[in-house]
């Protein structure tokens, strides 16, 4: 009932409501622009709204999803974005070739060694840039290195989001051995930004080698103890197996790749379908799994730590000596043309599109990222599910929000 | 209007009602107190004719306060526990080792703001956490902890027990309505499905049990568990053991059946818009009920206060410390340096880096423990009630840590999982139990006869 603003006192903390406010209402406050907007915040019988996020504990970012439910059961879904956009493309279009890989880092923040990676390819092949093999070996060191801390996180999210407290945290173990040692390569724990257009930024260095030795000489023992914990458990096989099903078709119609694509059957790798960097030279095997549900999504992120874990040892084997940097001017202005590159990442392909008008800034800068895509089948996978198993869905397929907003 | 007034007009309906009880009760206290040292006789008289009362007064009382510890006891072991399993530390700053962490929980969830949101119905709201609350507390009355040491022994204390447990889901889905959010309705809605599912094998699993017994008071079905550990209903009941234990722990809404609260799914459930002190008692009733469904099913399954095995030999101890006289005042003040000194004496020959203030030290410590152990030792021989309390809480909190590895190690179900498990899985199998249980009884007693 609201309250007569001539008896308030001034210090009454109560506030004077003229309507009633407090629980959603997800209906725009403008009319309904599209027929599938219209359909969505139509209601049926018995169904209620529900908006889950941005604040809620796990979407993993600012997703906001509203979900249409029908008691527990998942009618449709109308995924919200846009909380954490930033403009990286236009801002790399403003910034000259050397800023611009500094914005791409925190795309997806977990993972910034491959959103360095792929803007460095276009420009080193819009500058016809010969890249020293020391470099490109430490690339690969490096970023298998980060495609396992960020595999250990999927794996620490996954189970936390089903309700295991524990994974998580010998997850983060992993996680913060690696990071901490590429901070000792690179100067920073989250964002690297290690890669330049010609080489990396520093060579290898005692500290960072030393790490290196040390975590691998346990990392298997280490990363098994941890999927011990989830992969023999009843209730997290129970719950991931069959759910959010999608068959191969559906997943190249919605474009996925990375684990996502391989789970489904499909052994694309954009490592061994268009050979970038020294990864010809490497041995390494491409996991792929039938099922396409969520179990066979958890299954060949874990196989594919493994896969790293060789490549890493054969990167410390062969590793060449020479410089770790190519000899280029300081002011790079590469002739006016378009290039394009992609790198596979531990979510899947990260790609870069860039234009060149022959000045000192990219005219154009497209950055394909592979959570949004990802992000798109939800709406395929969820309806028909329980509250509980959106979860499990959104997880499995493992966006980072940060790259999904751009 | 001054503070004072300001304070009192925020206070609800109930916390008005407290804040003026309180006083009242500590006159009457006092005045009680009083008047027993100043009247003496009459008012003595007064108090053992009505014995009954004054032990339901003191129970209830007994066990309202017990309860503070407990939860507490249990928060600190669930963080610590749960810390190191997750390879972390956990709580290590407040008091030794971080033991009064959960103390200061507490005292942060009293000075925290209490408030009603928006569209809430206040009534009701206000009650839902009272009702969760004194349900989990009531159960803990017929509850056995010692020989003598129970709040009353109902003969249909099993049945007491399974109706006003029940009571907690009442509460829930008061939250959950109340709250006006769409979360806590899911939550309630949850926690009304779960809990009442789950009422049916566990009320079933047990009467395996009562059949043994033939009783439904909880002493009695203790006191038939008594002598060796193989009396213990765990050996003849062992299905109906493993039934109450997964359908207590889904009573109880603990993992991995905490679908009601279920963090990552729908916030925190029924106690998404509660704050303050409100929230302290969903808290503290979650960890009661913990440590109840462990009492309960070391009271059914597992002896309850009865020790693993009789005591053999039959000492009774007659010390009388005023037969001493003089003696008792000279003991009292030379033993203590004399243990003293005979504990510090091997500290400070064992190493020569140990000073004597140091020896000194450690030599009071050990004795003090050893004093301590020799009381201990006399009044486990001495005081059934001793003995008793230490193995039921031994086993207790034996089970209270077994949910604690069981948070720790394991995630959750989904709503149909569960309501499959228990249907599909648990009843049949209980009903199971119960039909095997009460044949074999019918032969064993024509063989006997």
């Amino acid at each position: 009932m609201p309250i007569e603003p001539a008896h308030q006192s001034a210090d009454d903390p109560r506030v004077t409501l003229d309507r009633e406010l407090g629980v959603f209402e997800p209906v725009p406050p403008y009319p309904p622009r599209t027929e599938r907007e219209a359909e969505f915040y139509t209601l049926g019988d018995g169904e209620m709204f529900i908006n889950m996020g941005p604040q809620h504990p796990s979407t993993h970012g600012v997703l906001r999803v509203v979900l249409k439910l029908d008691g527990e059961k998942v009618v449709d879904l109308d995924p919200v974005l846009g909380y954490l956009h930033r403009g990286v493309e236009k801002l790399c279009e403003n910034a000259d070739y050397h800023q611009a890989i500094c914005y791409t880092d925190p795309l997806e923040y977990v993972s910034s060694l491959f959103n360095e990676w792929a803007p460095v390819l276009a420009f080193e092949k819009l500058m016809d840039v010969q890249v020293p093999r020391r470099a490109e070996y430490i690339r690969v060191l490096s970023s298998e290195l980060n495609r396992i801390a960020s595999h250990a996180l999927f794996l620490g999210w996954m189970a936390l989001d089903l309700g295991g407290l524990t994974p998580i945290l010998w997850s983060f173990i992993e996680r913060d051995e690696i990071v901490d040692m590429l901070a000792s390569l690179t100067g920073q724990r989250m964002l690297f930004n290690y890669f330049r257009i010609g080489g990396v930024n520093g060579d290898l260095n005692h500290d960072f080698m030393s790490r290196l030795g040390d975590w691998m000489s346990r990392a298997t023992v280490q990363i098994e103890s941890g999927n011990a914990l989830l992969n023999e458990n009843e209730i997290f096989v129970r719950r991931m197996r069959g759910l959010g099903t999608i068959d191969t078709a559906t997943a190249l119609r919605m474009v996925m790749t990375g684990p996502n694509l391989r789970a489904t059957g499909v052994p694309f790798d954009i490592r061994r379908a268009h050979p970038y960097s020294v990864f010809p030279e490497l041995e390494f095997d491409i996991p792929t799994r039938s099922e396409g549900d969520c179990l066979a999504r958890y299954l060949l992120r874990m196989d594919e730590i493994k896969q790293s874990l060789r490549i890493i040892d054969q990167c410390l084997h062969n590793m060449p000596d020479g410089p770790v940097m190519a000899k280029l001017p300081r002011l790079m202005r590469p002739r006016p043309g378009r290039a394009y590159a992609a790198v596979e990442g531990p979510r899947g392909q990260y790609s870069t599109y860039a234009i060149s008008d022959g000045t000192d800034q990219p005219f154009r800068m497209r950055i394909h990222d592979p959570s949004f895509i990802h992000l798109q089948s939800v709406g395929l996978m969820m309806p028909g599910h329980l509250i509980a198993d959106t979860m499990a869905i959104m997880a499995s397929l493992d966006p980072i929000m940060g790259g999904v907003d751009k | 209007m001054t503070v004072v007034g300001r304070s009192w007009n925020r206070l609800t309906v109930p916390g008005k009602l407290i804040f003026a009880g309180l006083p009242i009760l500590l006159v009457m206290t006092v005045g009680l107190i009083v008047a027993v040292i100043l009247l003496g006789g009459p008012v003595l008289d007064v108090l053992s004719d009505n014995v009954p009362i004054l032990r339901f007064v003191v129970a209830i009382t007994a066990i309202l306060l017990i309860t503070i510890p407990t939860a507490f006891l249990i928060i600190y072991m669930e963080m610590k526990i749960i810390a190191l399993m997750n390879l972390r530390i956990g709580p290590d700053r407040v008091g030794p080792g971080g033991s009064l962490l959960s103390v200061v929980h507490g005292l942060k969830v009293l000075m925290k703001e209490d408030f009603t949101p928006t569209g809430a119905d206040p009534i009701v709201f206000t009650w839902a956490p009272v009702v969760t609350y004194l349900a989990a507390v009531m159960t803990l009355l017929v509850i056995p902890f010692a020989p003598g040491f129970f709040g009353q022994d109902l003969n249909i204390g099993l049945l007491y027990f399974f109706a006003i447990g029940g009571l907690s889901v009442v509460g829930l889905l008061m939250a959950g309505w109340s709250s006006y959010n769409k979360y806590s309705l899911l939550g309630g809605l949850r926690a009304a499905a779960q809990v009442i599912s789950y009422e049916i094998p566990l009320t079933l699993s047990v009467v395996g049990v009562i059949l043994l017994a033939g009783t439904l008071s909880l002493n009695q079905i203790v006191l038939n568990q008594g002598g060796w550990f193989s009396n213990w209903y765990v050996f003849q009941q062992p299905l109906g053991f493993l039934i109450f234990f997964i359908a207590a722990t889904a009573e109880a809404n603990r993992t991995p059946f905490d679908l009601t609260e279920a963090d990552s799914e729908i916030v925190a459930g029924f106690a998404t818009e509660y704050s303050g002190m409100r929230f302290g008692f969903f808290f503290f009733a979650e960890y009661v009920n913990v440590f109840i469904i462990s009492a309960l099913t070391v009271t059914l399954f597992m002896g309850g206060w009865n020790a693993p095995f009789p005591w053999p030999w039959d000492i009774t101890l007659a010390l009388d410390p005023g037969q001493l006289g003089v003696m008792l005042l000279i003991l009292v003040a030379v033993v203590p340096l004399i243990l003293t000194v005979a504990f510090a004496a091997p500290l400070w020959m064992i190493s020569a880096r140990i000073k004597g203030w140091q020896a000194l030290l450690g030599g009071f410590v050990l004795a003090n423990l050893f004093v301590v152990a020799v009381i201990g030792a006399v009044a486990y021989v001495g005081l059934d009630w001793v003995a008793g309390l230490l193995w039921f809480l031994g086993k207790t909190y034996a089970f209270v840590f077994l949910f604690v590895w069981m948070r720790g190690t394991l995630p959750r179900v989904r709503i149909d999982q569960l309501m499959d498990f228990a249907w599909k899985w648990l009843l049949p199998v209980s009903l199971l139990n119960l039909f095997v249980t009460a044949a074999a009884i019918v032969i064993v007693d024509s063989v006997k006869s």
